[in-house]
């Protein structure tokens, strides 16, 4: 009985305000709040809610029978409920609904998993606590920022209690077998691993609305015989994509509600399918494969690599530098600083620093809320500076003995 | 699937050409030729050659090296002029190499120049005295010679050449191409509406090809002059490919440099600016502002006045060894024009390493497009820049990545193979 298993990713990083040298020793105040409340607003409208509002019509209609997963970052959940605490209730509804699981990341959509297993291990501790106060479950499956990960990853994952972790289904690590199965890494136990379906989820989260595409319009009956079509030869189709899909990347006059709302009942029409969350996926199907990464793989770009966020210069010597304070931050005890600090550790802040593309004049392949990637490096800078500056100026708390 | 032409007969007229240069147009000249060299038969045709000057399969020649016998021969069957002076509707403006005169007086020039007894041809400085009148007097007698020679294609760079560009394009039916180094917007800004505005409008209205240097002068030549932009090609231009070694640079300050002319187009006031924004914050640097212009007494003033007149040197002109020696030593380059075609140093910047901050409303952004690029009355980001290129080691190495990589397409063959793109489009045209 083959599924879908949908897992929708929420994510907002606090952005930094244009923070100029100038800023260095009087401003304290990185963040730019406004630009991320306006961003917050403006999705919210377009996509959270209406998007929130058809789930939750999908699972009462389906009675049961739809599903979804989501990984909503921490410093999303935290902007929802400063900002938009009626995205947030919208999400606790869909939570009560008992149909909808939610997954186990890090709290600050960070890099940390690769510069700091300390700090790694502590923020997923943190979003755990987090989940738990708002929708009362103890995550079971785990996804790593932009789905970065490799077979190491899923082993210490594995340590830490998870039964699934989540991937991107690489071409070159795949050779011709499907992703439509479960995985598991060479060097693990019993931790499975669930493999983006890629092609599919493309379909919907980049494809949609391009007119240029042989397929376009995709209608909500041909994508369900495309589903149907794996019938006997696969077991479950991985569909991960950007939340924001709905209403942002493709735009509601796009047809993509329309889609989604007739989707599911489609795709139910055979009585062989249905839609299970990303445990129940995990519960239901046995490892079939191996899937051996041996170095990092994520779902950005064709290269499905790192390298939107690490290896230029201003990359390499910005993480370097943040990750640097990691000690001092602590050591100062001083809950802002560790939580201004946390906040520049957001994989977005390297993404927008990114020149792959840049270079060739192409500025338009990813999007940024500053005009060139030497701007997003200099506010980081500046900001980094200006922390730096402030935690020498702090005093070290004495132990007590 | 057009039939190839064969290898065009191109006859070129030029201005600056070396060894007699004055700005970039003449290096450009030079760059492009040897390039085509091997693509194209090129006739060059300039004010002044000098003896032993000589480049390989082009032909060069000096109006000035024609005897007075020579041209007596030529005009003893001249030809008749049909191209008048074109027509002045606008205010007169200066320009910074010449004072622009009243129409009347131009009339008068070629009334002049086309009554004249023949003489020979001689210019000292390119740009002084009656340019204009030598403008006429060149394009009088070029016409004459080039109506006796073989070619296929016209190709002018910049308005002093136009005249016999497009004298010869109305007598001989053959495609003109102008080449756009610069123009009259960008020596003399939005008001530019002078006697050589119009003798650059009418040329780029008959000519068959407008090659700019950059799609920015490219959209001057559309918005400006009103020219169709599907005859417009622009082509960056290249440079020849040196290596320089970087010097210890035997200063404690870091140093910041400006260079080029000291005029308006330049944008000297918006470094002067950033430089004491820069100040403020940051004592160990120093400005260093290399050229000479109308602008440079006034910037001596406003850094004395801002009282950070021990912070720069003014190094007045600096011949290329000089420049070169500079450069070596220098930290970041900037090149904050209003207006700039194309911005050659740019590029020699780039091939010392230095990170570069140049203005959007440049060619040269085009080309190197890993620069930090200002709206030159943004004087806070370019003093940001400033700074950030003097402190920050990561951004230093990623913009001089950026610009390496761009240096390996600013060539001159890239430049002269599309060039020939150019010309062969005018036959396919005339094919179809």
């Amino acid at each position: 009985m083959p599924s879908i298993c949908f897992y929708f990713q929420v994510h907002q990083p606090y952005r930094l305000r244009p923070y100029t040298f100038f800023d260095i020793g009087h401003n304290h105040n990185y963040f730019d709040d406004q630009k991320n409340r306006e961003v917050l607003n403006k999705v919210s409208e377009k996509c959270y809610l209406p998007t929130n509002r058809l789930m939750l019509e999908l699972i009462e209609k389906h009675q049961g029978k739809f599903k979804i997963s989501y990984s909503i970052s921490g410093v999303a959940l935290e902007q929802f409920e400063a900002w938009r605490p009626d995205v947030l209730q919208s999400f606790i509804e869909l939570a009560n609904t008992g149909c909808v699981e939610f997954i186990s990341e890090t709290y600050y959509h960070s890099l940390s998993y690769i510069f700091s297993r300390d700090e790694f291990k502590k923020q997923v501790d943190q979003h755990r606590q987090l989940i738990k106060k708002y929708f009362k479950q103890e995550p079971k499956i785990f996804r790593n920022t932009e789905l970065q990960y490799n077979n190491e990853l899923a082993s210490v994952i594995e340590g830490m209690g998870y039964k699934g972790i989540i991937c991107e289904g690489v071409d070159r690590l795949l050779g011709d077998r499907s992703p439509n199965h479960l995985y598991k890494a060479p060097n693990v136990h019993n931790i499975k691993s669930l493999l983006k379906n890629y092609k599919m989820s493309d379909d919907i989260a980049f494809r949609f609305s391009d007119r240029n595409w042989s397929e376009w319009p995709l209608t909500a009956d041909r994508y369900a015989e495309w589903v149907h079509s794996i019938a006997g030869h696969g077991e479950t189709i991985n569909l991960f994509m950007d939340y924001e899909t709905f209403g942002e990347h493709q735009w509601a006059e796009s047809g993509i509600f329309e889609f989604m709302r007739y989707m599911p009942g489609h795709v139910l029409k055979h009585p062989d399918f249905d839609f299970k969350t990303v445990s129940e996926t995990v519960d239901a199907y046995p490892v079939r494969y191996t899937y051996d990464a041996h170095d990092f793989i994520s779902w950005a770009d064709t290269e499905r690599d790192l390298s939107a966020w690490i290896g230029n210069p201003l990359q390499d010597e910005s993480i370097a530098k943040i990750y640097s304070l990691e000690k001092q931050v602590y050591d100062s005890g001083d809950k802002l600083f560790i939580d201004t600090w946390k906040k520049m550790l957001t994989s977005d802040h390297f993404y927008y620093m990114t020149t792959k593309y840049w270079a060739d004049g192409d500025v338009h392949k990813y999007f940024s809320p500053y005009d060139s990637p030497y701007d997003a490096y200099i506010y980081f800078m500046n900001a980094m500076s200006d922390l730096s500056i402030e935690l020498k100026k702090k005093p070290i708390p004495k132990l007590k003995k | 699937m057009s039939v190839k032409k064969n290898r065009n007969k191109v006859l070129m007229f030029g201005w600056e050409f070396p060894p007699v240069i004055s700005g970039g147009l003449g290096v450009a000249t030079l760059g492009l030729c040897k390039a085509l060299s091997p693509l194209a038969d090129v006739k060059m045709i300039i004010p002044k050659s000098v003896p032993n000057f000589d480049i390989p399969n082009i032909e060069l020649i000096g109006l000035n090296s024609f005897t007075k016998e020579q041209l007596q021969d030529l005009f003893n069957q001249e030809h008749e002029y049909s191209f008048h002076e074109p027509k002045f509707n606008g205010k007169s403006s200066y320009g910074p190499y010449s004072k622009i005169p009243e129409n009347e007086f131009i009339s008068q020039k070629f009334y002049d120049v086309l009554h004249e007894d023949i003489k020979p041809f001689e210019i000292d400085d390119l740009y002084a005295g009656d340019v204009i009148k030598k403008v006429i007097e060149f394009a009088r007698i070029s016409v004459q010679y080039s109506l006796r020679q073989k070619f296929d294609v016209i190709h002018a760079h910049d308005w002093m050449t136009f005249l016999p560009g497009m004298e010869l394009k109305l007598r001989t039916g053959k495609p003109l191409v102008l080449h756009i180094h610069s123009t009259e917007y960008d020596r003399a800004g939005e008001h530019s509406k002078n006697w050589v505005y119009d003798l650059e409008k009418r040329a780029m209205e008959l000519a068959d090809r407008i090659i700019p240097v950059s799609h920015y002068t490219g959209s001057i030549c559309e918005r400006h002059y009103g020219i169709d932009r599907n005859k417009i090609k622009p082509v960056h231009n290249g440079i020849e490919a040196v290596k320089h070694t970087v010097k210890k640079s035997p200063f404690d300050e870091k140093l910041v440099i400006f260079f080029g002319r000291i005029t308006m187009q330049k944008g000297p006031e918006y470094f002067v600016e950033a430089a004491k924004l820069v100040l403020e914050k940051h004592q160990n640097v120093k400005f260093v502002m290399a050229g000479s212009g109308d602008l440079l007494r006034p910037m001596i003033e406003k850094t004395a006045a801002y009282g950070i007149g021990d912070k720069f040197y003014f190094t007045g002109f600096l011949n290329k060894v000089m420049l070169n020696e500079l450069l070596a030593v220098a930290d970041v380059y900037c090149m904050p024009s209003v207006s700039e075609p194309f911005g050659l140093s740019a590029v020699e910047a780039v091939q010392y390493g230095l990170p570069t901050i140049i203005s959007k409303t440049s060619g040269v952004a085009e080309a190197l497009t890993g620069s930090m690029q200002i709206d030159v009355w943004d004087v806070q980001k370019f003093a940001q820049y400033i700074v950030a290129a003097l402190d920050y080691e990561g951004l230093k190495k990623s913009v001089v990545e950026a610009n390496n990589h761009s240096l390996e397409s600013i060539t001159w063959e890239n430049c002269a193979q599309q060039v020939v793109d150019v010309y062969n489009s005018i036959w396919e045209e005339y094919q179809a």
